[in-house]
């Protein structure tokens, strides 16, 4: 399972994240506004997940399991990019 | 026969992919001599192109270096080709054959022995060797390979990079087709492939919509990055989404080349791909949204209603008819909108004709496919699940069915055999079924073979009609890997069919007469379907049950369930139920387990309510079995999605969102007490 919500307010993305999942985190973060993702045991996603999390931009938990992600993806999903 | 089945995807995927590859080398072939006779024609070579591609593709799946680094180098060539700068002659010609013959030959040793045959490394690296050559030897018009200064797409991205780079630098401009996701591309994946990244921007590419309309699976993002790989490795890997990069090559920062140069940018005038829908159902999705907000609006005026200090058991009956009208909406909503993922089952019918003339020819019978239905539509989903069940009995019809030509000879019958293949609507149900004119099911060897397999108690197996009878053939252990032959597989049998089909929420029947052929239905849901839920709780964790398999829901006190022989029982309505506990069947931890050994009557616990058991009873087959669980959670009407094959386990039928978010696991009756049911009932 690569999403999963543990109820103190933070997603959980774990493992490969699938295009598919990004229908489900967007749900999940729209339905928690102000809810954080907590990617430290992600080892991957796909592009569809990451556009949800630039456009929703919730706040980023952990560094991500995925080198390429923690190295060029993070600095672009800080939530206080002014662009 | 549980042990073997998970032997059947990589077996079935195996023969599909020598299936597909031998189609795919024979037009490539076909192309390549014409482009022998025709050097020039663009359309062929970019046939040529396609087929090494696909047949790469395909490949990568197994592992089999050899051939993928052929296929790779081959297809670099004919990319080259494609974009012209690399002369179509008969060099590139004879070396793409050369890569075709030996891709031949090993998909042929895959197809008999299961690998690469001994001896592929060596002949492998000499055609990538020289392929390299051909690519070096060539003259090359390198389009915009010039080192030039940035253009404005590229400036910020330079100054960020400031003189962390030195030399010649790489900067691309991609903005993916919205679909593009559905094509299964992943642009960052391919951005990911490039080891020399210096910089990296992404922004939407159109303003973002309001948060209400995001939708996810639109893509819109523009991709700007600067990488120190050379030019053509970076073409190499945006070679599948030309169209929608712009390729510069630049300077290193703080310097300046006279000349300014980027590849043209043909992406933002090629078309969208777009599904094609019926206006009517788009005219019925609006009027719906329409409804919907309506309703919408009513429940606001109760809200306020409420928010303004009524009395709130006025508004009861209010709610309740607001709850009513929203639930009918989005019901009908789901079905308007689940109708858009229904294809015409041609798809995957078109596919059987060349694999059944394979194995036709391998069994060394004649067979003719007609095909019937296929422009009945079913779920895209529904549709994928059909092909490999579809090909075993294909497969089964032409080894088990169908006779030696001088058997059929002698019965009267064609020497060719006749197989149909066709798909009806009935209803919400689609039905596939496969018919063919062969020698028929034998009852008494079904018979005599359930009973030397004890796969029933014999004064049971003798009370069957001949339609019980020939229904055993889906029993586990029927078959075995010691008689089926090669082609129909290795130790699967049509258990592994039915429970396919179950996966699909669908089943299947067969209907046979000895000496005329067999005949076997396979039944599906025409569209997804909303699923009614029972959800239940074991320790932390909520599961649904399909509400349709459950019979009752029951609270019994502990001292009525009895351990008979082994495993538990109780007593509902003077019938004798198995009990089984949800998490013994699903080896997760319940609340209060209780003590190992000790009998279940008398378990100790702090919690009250641990006197009373709560028993879920479920049809599974004919006799009720009942599941116990630590409490029961309500009800859920919702979309489950089924596990992908390889992920399917026995007792789970998929998943689904509950509408807090939370993902819970689907359970499937059937399959979640089968392995049991011997232990309980004695």
């Amino acid at each position: 399972m690569s999403l999963r919500d543990d109820g103190n307010g933070l997603i959980r993305l774990e493992g490969a994240c699938p295009v598919e999942e990004a229908e489900a985190l967007a749900a999940l973060l729209l339905a928690r506004p102000g809810a954080g993702v907590e990617w430290s045991r992600c080892t991957g996603l796909h592009t569809a997940v990451v556009q949800v999390l630039l456009r929703l931009r919730p706040p980023l938990h952990g560094t991500c399991g995925d080198p390429f992600a923690a190295r060029w993806l993070a600095p672009l999903l800080a939530p206080s990019d002014p662009s | 026969m549980s042990d073997a089945a998970p032997a059947l995807p990589a077996d079935d995927l195996v023969a599909e992919f020598v299936t597909e590859a031998r189609e795919l080398i024979e037009a490539a072939a076909e192309d390549l001599l014409a482009l022998d006779g025709a050097p020039g024609e663009a359309e062929a070579v970019n046939r040529v192109f396609r087929a090494f591609h696909t047949l790469k593709g395909a490949a990568a799946l197994f592992g089999w270096p050899a051939m993928l680094a052929v296929l790779h180098a081959a297809e670099d060539g004919l990319s080259a080709a494609r974009a012209g700068t690399l002369a179509t002659g008969s060099g590139l010609v004879d070396l793409a054959l050369a890569a075709l013959d030996a891709t031949a030959r090993w998909t042929e040793a895959i197809a008999a022995a299961g690998a690469i045959p001994a001896g592929a490394e060596a002949e492998s690296a000499r055609l990538v060797e020289r392929f390299r050559a051909l690519l070096a030897s060539e003259p090359r018009i390198a389009p915009g390979g010039e080192a030039g200064p940035a253009p404005d797409w590229a400036a910020d991205l330079l100054t960020e990079v400031g003189d962390r780079a030195s030399g010649e630098l790489t900067a691309v401009h991609y903005r993916p087709r919205p679909d593009c996701f559905f094509a299964g591309d992943d642009p960052l994946g391919l951005v990911r492939r490039l080891p020399g990244l210096l910089a990296l921007r992404l922004a939407p590419a159109a303003p973002w919509p309001p948060v209400e309309e995001l939708d996810v699976f639109a893509c819109n993002l523009a991709v700007t990055l600067l990488t120190a790989d050379p030019r053509a490795e970076v073409e190499a890997v945006f070679r599948l989404v030309r169209d929608q990069v712009t390729i510069a090559t630049l300077a290193a920062p703080k310097e300046t080349a006279p000349s300014a140069e980027a590849a043209p940018r043909t992406g933002a005038e090629a078309a969208p791909r777009a599904v094609r829908v019926e206006a009517g159902r788009i005219d019925a999705l609006v009027a719906l949204a329409e409804d919907l907000a309506a309703a919408r609006s009513l429940l606001g005026d109760v809200v306020a209603r409420a928010a303004s200090g009524t009395d709130l058991t006025g508004l009861v009956p209010a709610l309740r008819a607001s709850d009513e009208r929203i639930g009918r909406l989005a019901a009908e909503l789901h079905r308007e909108a689940v109708g858009l993922r229904l294809q015409p089952l041609a798809r995957i019918f078109r596919r059987f004709p060349r694999a059944l003339r394979d194995i036709a020819r391998q069994l060394g019978k004649e067979v003719t496919l007609t095909l019937e239905g296929e422009e009945i539509e079913v779920d895209r989903d529904g549709a994928d699940g059909l092909f490999e069940p579809l090909l075993h009995l294909l497969r089964n019809a032409v080894d088990h069915g169908i006779e030696e030509p001088a058997a059929r000879a002698r019965a009267g019958k064609p020497a060719a055999g006749r197989i149909v293949l066709r798909a009806e609507g009935r209803g919400e149900r689609v039905v596939v079924s496969v018919s063919d004119d062969g020698r028929g099911l034998d009852p008494a060897f079904i018979r005599r073979r359930a009973a030397e397999r004890g796969l029933m108690p014999p004064a049971a197996l003798a009370a069957l009609d001949e339609a019980g009878l020939i229904d055993l053939i889906f029993a586990p252990g029927f078959s075995t890997a010691a008689e089926v032959g090669a082609v129909s597989g290795r130790g699967v049998g049509m258990d592994a069919v039915r429970a396919a089909l179950r996966h699909l929420g669908g089943g299947c029947t067969v209907e046979s007469r000895a000496g005329h052929g067999t005949t076997v239905h396979l039944v599906l849901p025409r569209a997804q379907s909303l699923a009614r839920l029972l959800l239940v709780e074991v320790g932390p964790e909520l599961y649904g049950l399909p509400m349709e398999a459950v019979a009752e829901v029951a609270r019994v006190p502990r001292e009525r369930i009895r351990d008979v022989g082994p495993g538990a029982a109780t007593v509902l309505r003077d019938c004798t139920v198995p009990v089984f506990r949800l998490a013994d069947l699903l080896a997760v931890p319940a609340d209060d387990a209780p003590a190992a050994d000790g009998p279940r009557s008398d378990a100790p616990s702090s919690d009250p309510s641990a006197a009373e058991a709560r028993l879920a009873v479920l049809r599974s087959g004919g006799d009720p079995v009942a599941v116990e669980v630590d409490r029961f959670a309500g009800r859920l009407d919702a979309l489950v999605r089924p596990l992908p094959g390889l992920a399917a386990l026995p007792g789970l039928a998929g998943t689904t969102l509950t509408g807090d978010g939370r993902v819970i696991l689907v359970l499937d009756p059937d399959t979640l007490i089968d392995g049991r049911a011997g232990e309980g009932t004695t």
